[in-house]
């Protein structure tokens, strides 16, 4: 799967996705608990204002000297052992695996959830190239087994899938016979995929944060599988966005602190692990062949840029559960791998305007994606600030909005010509106002009435009454 | 002390009951207002719409507009954020920047300017019933104006307030995304209804017209038998 | 053996570039503006620590023995036979003899004909085999953080990741004296290390309770890949 997953426009997939029940309860559901852990959460912690700051800090610290950490990464990683490829393109990052694993003579490679990944298109890639390539966290899993179900959400990719639809899938595919419990499914994957965790060849994993000056990689999961992939296969290959990286473990403890209260409310998830270069000599578990794979894919022509600051993100998917139009459309709608209000303003800057031009504008900059991220990303900030680079630096507006803004402009920017609209606009809609209403506009109204009762135009204007009442006393 | 008015587009043209409930209530509060006549529009729905090159002319006579206000008073946060936006707008102007700052740091939104500028909580006003408040999303995140309207409405004699469930989602107005994004629009607009009938409120409470037209516009038209109110037209009631 | 790396100025240049100015070869982190970390659980003493942990537990579905030095062995002996016996996944770690359990695991276990599998790595993949095999795994805990309920393990030769992770049960022994408020003095113990020389171990792993997932409808699923039962005898030695 590529970041755009979808042939259909936008209005279409939103038409779709609106009509699906299923989905709307299952988002608005997970949106209410998610949303009230994170709360409780960063109650229980005391300060938190005080840790966004810290997590912006550490993040905007790490941007502007990128290169550096970069730098001291690699040299860390190496001198453990481990081998570092930076990839510009997402086709260079891809190829690198694929060339690693084949020289490998590598077949079945198990993988933990990695967005990068998705990103790079690297099922695919691994997939021509002959591998059998494992998806292993549940979510993903069932995603994978349903045909490459796009997901929906970037922490809880089948978040719009109901108990049924996975029992059906599982009993189709994987020849599952119980009930649809989550416990019941749940085991009949660990049981599937523990066989293929202990015969896997290669692993893949994707990283939360790197560590520059340990060279180490981190993977924060719940289930476990993330350390499975990266304790039996021989060979362990990591792919990494790039802007993924704190300086030091004290760096790394401070977000990750942030990370999983603001994902799920949890203080630590299950499983924090770091690991550095492959196996210890003397170890006996642990990869003996370490890879990072380092993806620019469009993120260093954001540095610099009044975008920089998207690179932030931790992936935590607090923004997400908090988007009222999130909510109602889900994550299918976005047509990115990347949804919600970072996806809204990722997507354009890794994947272009061609595709993804609509997202910044679905969304009513209610500005709750800003003040639930815990590293404070401007994000209804930056979702303006493609509206103004796609319709005053693209000129990608329709002419007739382009008309109207400009005659907004002369006409809201002088008293007498904005009185004299104001009159003509009222003249015009007095034949169809019925009991102080209009309930089907003309023009441009059209679309606000089709839903919705517009307010007739008053008698009087509150300045005209301000006049008469006030200054002509 | 001296306010000066911004009415906001809206209430000029919409919703003069609301502006006339706001002049009443800062009046008796001993405030001596005026109407600065070359007020229009704040320029948010260009602005916010992207075209802030085109937005800029609008912004700038309001600037000039209100440049003698001692206070600056609006029955919206939603407007009231947009003034405070301006310095940003015009930080690489050198002619507007100050201009600019000078406008946002004199202005209020109406609830903020009456609890934190006048110290005042109980006006004195009575409304019986039961209400419910949504907390506009420009006035509570952007413009920080959360507690005030509470406190206002908590002093309203014969006022049962009763929680919005998920009154921190958006209504689905967000300007021209209500014509622009119609069918996500109606999504979040139905849901916002619906929250306020479950509370079985007499009254959805406001201090935002532009969501109030969007969530009574929709109540209207689903038959839904909810009063609309500005909280300037709760604060003005006496039974 | 140093490993490789490929395509790395080009790739660095370009950042340099965009971030407008040279490629930058020495960084000095700041004095970072803000450090709530510190003030968590700061004057918190051992008891009150324990106190935080005890209640953590609740929340991360780890049931907590409180024990004793002496009566260690019993209360690692029940807890094995409450989760059904062997066969049994150990660290190889001198602190079994330390903490008085060489008699439970050399004699009284292989007596009952429980399995006890030390990691031995001159053993290879056997490990793994082995400590897929097992019911219970036990490690010790090298760190431990009241506030998220996590046991610290610092890997080595003797101290393999999978005794933690492929068995269906999992152990933590505690000392008591293991005891930290949070995360942030794990880093902190990471710092003295690399300060005395010491390099990271390959894999450094917080653990905080057993396996879960809430993949399917947000259901909260106990045991999904790691162990799917886990308890922590913490006990005193301090």
């Amino acid at each position: 799967m590529s970041m755009k997953f979808s042939a259909k426009n936008f209005n279409e997939r939103t038409k779709d996705n609106i009509s699906d029940d299923f989905m709307r309860k299952a988002v608005a559901s997970a949106q209410e608990r998610l949303h009230g852990r994170r709360l409780d959460a960063a109650e229980e912690l005391g300060s938190w204002e005080e840790w966004r700051s810290h997590g912006e800090e550490i993040r905007q610290h790490v941007l502007e000297n990128l290169d550096y950490y970069l730098y001291q990464l690699s040299e860390n990683v190496a001198q453990r052992g481990g081998h570092v490829f930076f990839a510009k393109t997402a086709e260079d990052a891809s190829a690198y695996v694929r060339d690693v694993i084949v020289k490998k003579e590598g077949k079945k490679v198990v993988k933990s959830k990695s967005m990068v990944t998705e990103e790079i298109n690297l099922n695919t890639v691994l997939e021509e190239a002959g591998c059998e390539v494992i998806e292993t966290d549940l979510g993903e899993y069932i995603l994978q087994v349903d045909d490459h179900d796009p997901p929906s959400h970037i922490v809880a990719p089948a978040l719009h899938k109901n108990r049924e639809q996975i029992r059906t899938v599982f009993a189709e595919k994987l020849d599952y016979k119980n009930t649809s419990e989550p416990e019941e499914l749940a085991l009949h994957a660990r049981e599937k995929l523990r066989q293929e965790f202990l015969t896997a060849d290669i692993g893949i994993t994707g990283c939360n944060f790197a560590i520059a000056e340990t060279g180490s990689i981190t993977l924060v999961t719940n289930e476990g599988n993330a350390r499975l992939v990266s304790a039996l296969p021989k060979t362990q290959i990591t792919v990494m966005g790039m802007e993924r990286i704190v300086p030091s473990f004290e760096e790394f403890e401070v977000l990750v602190s942030l990370l999983t209260r603001s994902a799920v409310g949890q203080k630590l998830t299950s499983y924090v692990t770091a690991l550095t270069g492959p196996r210890d000599d003397g170890d006996a578990d642990g990869p003996e062949d370490f890879h990072l794979v380092i993806v620019d894919n469009g993120r260093s022509e954001i540095l610099g840029t009044e975008f920089q600051s998207v690179l932030q993100c931790i992936r935590c998917a607090a923004c997400v559960n908090v988007c009222p139009v999130y909510r109602h459309i889900g994550g299918h709608s976005y047509g990115s791998i990347y949804s919600g209000p970072i996806g809204a303003v990722l997507s354009p800057l890794l994947g272009g305007y061609d595709d993804f031009k609509e997202l910044p504008f679905a969304s009513t900059l209610c500005g709750a994606c800003t003040d639930a991220c815990p590293v404070k990303i401007p994000l209804h900030e930056l979702l303006h600030q493609h509206r103004r680079v796609i319709v005053e630096e693209e000129g990608r507006s329709p002419i007739s909005e382009k008309l109207a803004m400009k005659a907004f402009g002369i006409g809201a920017s002088s008293n007498p010509l904005y009185s004299m609209g104001a009159k003509v606009a009222s003249t015009a809609m007095k034949p169809l106002t019925k009991n102080n209403r209009i309930s089907k506009g003309p023009g441009p109204l059209k679309e606000w009435t089709d839903l919705r009762e517009f307010p007739a135009v008053g008698n009087t204007r509150f300045r005209d009454w301000f006049y008469d009442q006030k200054e002509g006393k | 002390m001296k306010v000066s008015l911004f009415i906001t587009c809206l209430v000029d043209m919409f919703y003069a009951d609301v502006g006339k409930d706001m002049v009443e209530v800062l009046e008796r509060q001993g405030c001596e207002l005026s109407f600065p006549k070359g007020q229009v529009c704040c320029g948010q729905p260009a602005y916010n719409s992207g075209y802030v090159e085109s937005s800029k002319s609008a912004m700038k006579n309001m600037i000039k507009t209100f440049e003698h206000a001692e206070y600056v008073v609006t029955p919206s946060g939603s407007c009231a954020t947009m003034f405070k936006l301006y310095p940003e707008v015009f930080k690489d102007d050198l002619q507007w920047s100050d201009r600019a700052q000078k406008l946002a740091d004199k202005t209020y939104e109406f609830t903020q300017f009456l609890v934190d500028v006048l110290e005042i909580e109980n006006v004195g006003a009575k409304l019986t019933g039961k209400a419910t408040y949504h907390p506009s999303c420009h006035m509570t995140r952007l413009l920080g104006a959360k507690e005030q309207p509470k406190k206002l409405l908590a002093q309203v004699e014969g006022l049962e307030m009763i929680p919005l469930p998920n009154g921190h989602n958006c209504c689905g107005f967000g300007g021209t995304f209500s014509v622009k994004m119609g069918d996500i629009s109606e999504q979040m607009v139905d849901e916002k209804v619906n929250s306020a009938m479950e509370t079985e409120a007499d009254y959805l409470i406001g201090a935002d017209c532009g969501c109030l037209m969007n969530i009574g516009g929709r109540a209207e038209r689903t038959d839904k038998s909810i009063r609309v109110m500005h909280i300037a037209q709760v604060l003005n009631s006496y039974e | 053996m140093a490993g490789t790396i490929q395509n790395r100025e080009r790739f660095l240049a370009e950042i340099a570039t965009r971030l407008g100015r040279e490629p930058k070869v020495r960084v000095e982190k700041p004095v970072w503006k803000h450090q709530p970390q510190r003030a968590v659980l700061k004057d918190a003493s051992a008891e009150e620590l324990l106190d935080v942990l005890r209640k953590q537990c609740q929340q991360i579905h780890t049931d907590v023995v409180e024990t004793t030095l002496s009566n260690l062995p019993n209360a690692l002996n029940e807890t094995v036979k409450l989760y059904g016996g062997g066969p049994l996944s150990l660290w190889r770690d001198p602190r079994f003899e330390e903490f008085g359990l060489s008699n439970l695991i050399e004699m009284k276990w292989p007596s009952e004909e429980i399995e006890v599998n030390s990691w031995d790595a001159t053993l290879g993949d056997e490990n793994i085999e082995r400590a897929e095999q097992a019911n219970v795994g036990i490690t010790f805990s090298d760190l431990t953080l009241a506030e998220s309920g996590t046991v610290v393990l610092f890997s080595s030769a003797d101290k393999g990741r999978s005794v933690s992770l492929l068995p269906t049960h999992y152990i933590a022994i505690i000392p008591k004296s293991t005891l930290v408020p949070r995360i942030t003095q794990a880093a902190d113990l990471i710092r003295e290390k690399l300060d005395n020389g010491e390099q990271v171990p390959s894999c450094i792993n917080f653990i905080t309770g057993p396996s879960n997932s809430a993949d399917i409808e947000m259901n909260l699923v106990i045991g999904v890949h790691g162990p799917v039962k886990a308890t922590y005898i913490v006990v005193g030695d301090c």
